[in-house]
């Protein structure tokens, strides 16, 4: 199993457990933050969780071309992992704040953690889009 | 990687970056606001994200790597595994233009049916695949 997919799948636990126990604290009866809570956690299970599971192990799993097998580590990879996570953090830092706080501060972490986990899937679909591939038959020579 | 996987995965893979796509411009408008009509998109970020992406993907993956037949077609019948692809993504696309167009009150609930279909038909296609050979005579 390659580094990245380790990163990958512990970051996505991480997210799990935080997204579950946030939903269920944004259910409990007095919580008046639910609403602002409801994109936090969604994106903990949708994006953090679920997401970055299906990318960690489709790196690893997904037959490799013949460039990407001398290097499995590759740079689209873990930069996929590196800027998901930032974007990740940033948003969940600064998303629940935007109704109280709309300083140039706010905006601009919310602009990069935007723009940070857009990068992450492109650099996600430049490493696997290669990689999904019908499988090449090889043709056997007459001796 | 068998052709129904592959146009599962590829189909995934755009939705992916659709839903990428509008979950930035939806956060990017809630600081600096883009556009009135914006919010429109919401509805379409997560049923793309959902269905488009996940769903799709997760489908496509496990449709080609699951235990195969040992006897026989390797996937089972390859004809209702086309017609899973083909509905799922024309009850995606229904779907979608449902929250765009809204035409008719018909087109939501067609899109649902086509890919409720299309899961039955996942299901029929993998319940036997989930098995331990060790156990199972296929």
């Amino acid at each position: 199993m390659p580094t990245v997919t380790r990163f990958f799948i512990k970051s996505g636990m991480i997210y799990f457990v935080l997204g579950i126990v946030l939903a269920f604290y944004a259910e409990l009866p007095g919580v008046r933050t639910g609403a602002l809570l409801l994109p936090v956690y969604w994106h903990m299970l949708v994006i953090g969780w679920i997401s970055q599971i299906i990318m960690g192990v489709s790196i690893w799993m997904f037959p490799r071309t013949k460039k990407q097998r001398e290097n499995i580590e590759s740079f689209p990879a873990v930069a996929s992992f590196w800027t998901l996570n930032a974007g990740l953090i940033l948003r969940f830092m600064a998303e629940p704040f935007l109704p109280f706080f709309q300083g140039v501060m706010v905006t601009s972490v919310i602009l990069i953690s935007s723009l940070l986990q857009f990068a992450a899937v492109v650099l996600y679909l430049i490493e696997i889009w290669p990689r999904v591939q019908p499988r090449k038959i090889p043709v056997r020579r007459r001796s | 990687m068998p052709a129904q996987t592959l146009w599962m995965l590829r189909i995934s893979l755009i939705y992916f970056l659709l839903a990428a796509l509008t979950g930035s411009l939806l956060l990017i408008h809630k600081a600096i606001p883009l556009h009135p009509s914006a919010w429109a998109l919401l509805p379409l970020h997560y049923e793309i994200a959902i269905w488009g992406w996940v769903v799709q993907f997760v489908m496509g993956t496990a449709y080609w790597m699951f235990p195969r037949f040992l006897k026989g077609k390797k996937r089972g019948p390859e004809n209702p595994a086309w017609w899973m692809v083909i509905l799922f993504n024309a009850g995606l696309i229904a779907l979608l233009a449902s929250h765009v167009l809204q035409p008719t009150q018909y087109l939501a609930p067609g899109g649902r049916i086509l890919l409720a279909i299309s899961i039955l038909l996942f299901g029929f296609l993998m319940w036997n695949r989930v098995a331990s050979f060790k156990h199972h005579d296929h």
